[in-house]
């Protein structure tokens, strides 16, 4: 699997690029079928992947550009919100008894978002006072955040920090991370939803999706972001304390277990090595006869290494300002040599062919470790910074986030 | 064989809605034939809301070609229970589509929602087995499970537990059994945790150790039982130095518990012996984790400077 020693460590720019602009301009193959319901997700990675790579200006032309950005509008619904997909949508049959099977979507608002601004839209058309107020319906009871709402009013979807890390991303987008009433909607209930990951923290210093569940890197990457995006992470010893409530109890301990995640099992059947028969004798693996050149990321305790871990693993403690406490270098070689792919892309382990989602992951995380030919990274809203300093400067936003100063 | 409705005498009363979209499109699928038409079929049916048994039929179709279509779950759900469905043959035809799409998350919430409609659980513990034969680790099998227990009042139970046992059997390194067994345990509990509770989850996660001194899951539940119990790491210091010893360097058995006693040293203030489990990790058992061990060793000074 492992490359020569002359093509060893290398990021096969053009070979992204045109993986990424094959994804760009030609239908994807049918095995993306399972994803058709979150179709805005895979054109967020396409588009930022290539601003990553610096090629989203060369790749589209005006004409293009301008029909994607109707594309995404098209997916906005009249009463705030987007849909993920066009797939849902009946067009002049649409009427207020039918609505409720074509609603708006978290991830689908987040990534619509996104993908305008990757476009250079400013976000004028997006109906935000009826988003904001549509994402404050979205928020349960209990602090948590659903998918979309459904019969009666009822919040669908897991109670899980993904929809509320994208839920904290579309509120940042669209008022910045100042708190209480903007142009008269009223702020989520930043407050429980803090409860809420704090409640999900484990007693191995993960994160998991609800309490008492087992602690997965998603879901501790999600709850982090979703923090930062809040600001409601640990106060730095350079900070003034507070009053606010804020998430990740126990920061030794999360910082533990995040790093427990790096990993020497790169490949499927070597999990038990050594276990089974209890003889383990970690100098015996740890000194001498293992490779120590890559180091793999897992994604929860005892699993073995996978592309996608890598973002999941280090974002957050990119995020915690602790990334210096894995050694970058190793992992790098493992995603370049072990799960980079000759076409372009990154798949899932070694040998796999790439997909949308690993091979973005992938990218990603390389960029957030300052690889030379991409743009810098902004591991919480897990776009490039010239893309997040667009967000910021948009002017109608600034009035707002100056405003509260 | 595929399957279509524009030639089929029962579908002929609906025009279908085809998806629409024009122009240069994001993230097109080149979707099948198939699926095209159903979706077109299903368009339809929710944009009359029509609930019928051919509309069971259709979801059931759509589910067997994209099962992670949300949408589609949920107008089944709720033309079950338009129709005054019999849940129970719901959940028999659900069992061999939950073991065909061993990693779709909607069928778990969809199992859910009619489970908790019928209001039993019974025969769901023997379904989640089956589902664990194929894959041992399935978060959204486990997420299941963990709800069956608290939806059910299954806490402090002890099939539940004696269950997760026979689990650890199979695979001492299954993190998710260790995991359950600590919410089976713990997460129903209400004030502090007694002795002999505290003294038997132990005794349970130091015998694991035996077996297998490298396995990070019980050490990492043994610090969470202290942690849980309000018990200082040292409780257990004379266990970890069965498996790490500083007076013998060359006879480390578990990097785990170097690194468990790296914080009783410094629990108990004995920042040199700190140094010298930390020491040992950096450079000698565990270097992949260098950094990290160098960064504790660096925290001690600086605490100690703080101090
Ligand atoms: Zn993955």
């Amino acid at each position: 699997m492992a490359p020569d020693a002359e093509e060893s460590g290398i990021l096969k720019i053009s070979k992204h690029v045109s993986y990424w602009r094959r994804n760009l301009k030609t239908y994807l193959p049918h095995h993306y079928t399972g994803t058709d319901s979150n179709r805005m997700l895979l054109a967020f990675f396409i588009l930022s992947a290539l601003d990553l790579l610096g090629d989203l200006d060369a790749a589209l032309t005006d004409e293009e550009r301008h029909e994607y950005v109707e594309w995404v509008y098209n997916c906005q619904i009249p009463d705030g919100g987007f849909r993920p997909s066009p797939g849902t949508y009946v067009g002049t049959a649409r009427n207020q008894q039918n609505a409720v099977w074509d609603p708006a979507h978290i991830p689908g608002t987040f990534f619509s978002l996104l993908v305008l601004v990757l476009l250079g839209d400013d976000l004028k058309r997006v109906k935000r006072k009826e988003t904001l107020i549509w994402l404050n319906r979205m928020q349960r009871p209990d602090g948590s955040f659903g998918e979309t709402i459904g019969q009666a009013g009822r919040v669908e979807g897991g109670n899980d920090t993904r929809f509320g890390y994208m839920a904290t991303g579309i509120r940042w987008i669209l008022r910045g991370d100042i708190e209480g009433h903007v142009d008269d909607v009223p702020d989520i209930d930043v407050d429980k939803f803090v409860q809420c990951v704090r409640d999900s923290e484990t007693y191995d210093g993960g994160i998991s999706e609800a309490p008492f569940h087992e602690a997965h890197a998603g879901f501790a990457c999600c709850a982090v972001s979703a923090l930062a995006l809040l600001d409601r992470l640990p106060v730095q010893t350079s900070q003034q304390k507070d009053q606010r409530l804020r998430g990740i109890t126990d920061l030794p301990s999360t910082l533990h277990w995040l790093v427990s995640r790096q990993t020497l099992t790169l490949e499927e059947g070597e999990e038990d090595e050594g276990e089974q028969n209890g003889d383990a004798n970690p100098s015996k693996g740890a000194q001498s006869q293992q490779d120590l050149s890559m180091v793999g990321m897992n994604g929860r305790c005892n699993k073995i290494a996978d592309t996608c871990y890598a973002y999941w693993v280090c974002a957050p403690l990119d995020v915690l300002g602790h990334l210096h406490l894995v050694d970058t270098q190793r992992i790098r070689l493992w995603l370049l040599d072990m799960t980079q792919h000759f076409i372009g892309g990154f798949g899932k382990l070694p040998g796999d062919p790439p997909d949308i989602y690993h091979s973005y992951l992938g990218l990603f995380t390389l960029a957030m470790f300052g690889e030379p030919r991409l743009k810098e990274a902004d591991a919480a809203l897990c776009i490039s910074k010239a893309a997040k300093e667009r967000i910021e400067s948009l002017p109608w936003r600034k009035a707002i986030v100056e405003q509260k100063i | 064989m595929p399957r279509f409705y524009h030639d089929d005498p029962a579908w002929s009363d609906v025009t279908p809605i085809p998806q629409l979209e024009s122009g240069q499109v994001l993230a097109g699928i080149s979707y099948t034939a198939e699926y095209s038409e159903a979706m077109s079929y299903l368009r339809a049916v929710m944009a009359a809301n029509e609930y019928s048994t051919r509309v069971l039929d259709l979801t059931e179709h759509i589910i067997s070609l994209n099962p992670a279509h949300y949408t589609v779950w949920l107008y089944r759900a709720q033309t079950l229970s338009a129709l005054n469905r019999n849940l129970r043959e719901e959940i028999k035809w659900l069992n061999p589509t939950a073991l065909k799409h061993l990693k779709n998350y909607q069928i778990w919430h969809h199992r859910q929602t009619i489970i908790d409609r019928l209001g039993s659980c019974d025969g769901e513990q023997e379904f989640v087995e089956q589902m664990l034969e194929k894959d041992a680790k399935n978060y959204h099998v486990w997420s299941y499970r963990q709800w069956v227990v608290r939806r059910f009042g299954l806490f402090g139970d002890e099939g539940e537990r004696k269950w997760c046992e026979g689990m650890m059997e199979r695979d001492v390194r299954n993190n998710s059994v260790w995991n359950h067994r600590f919410f089976v345990v713990f997460g129903g509990l209400k004030g502090e945790v007694e002795e002999g509770l505290l003294k038997r989850e132990l005794e349970y996660a130091q015998d694991a150790v035996r077996k297998a001194p490298q396995n990070e899951c019980p050490w990492n539940y043994i610090r969470g039982v202290l942690r849980q119990a309000k018990k200082p790491m040292s409780t257990v210091k004379e266990f970890a130095k069965e498996f790490a010893d500083l007076e013998k360097p060359d006879e480390v058995r578990s990097t785990h518990a170097l690194d468990l006693l790296a914080d009783i040293y410094e629990e108990e203030k004995k920042n040199d012996e700190a140094k010298t489990a930390l020491d040992l990790l950096a450079n000698k058992y565990d270097p992949i984790r260098a950094k990290y061990w160098e960064y504790r060793a660096r925290s001690l000074d600086s605490a100690a400077v703080e101090a």
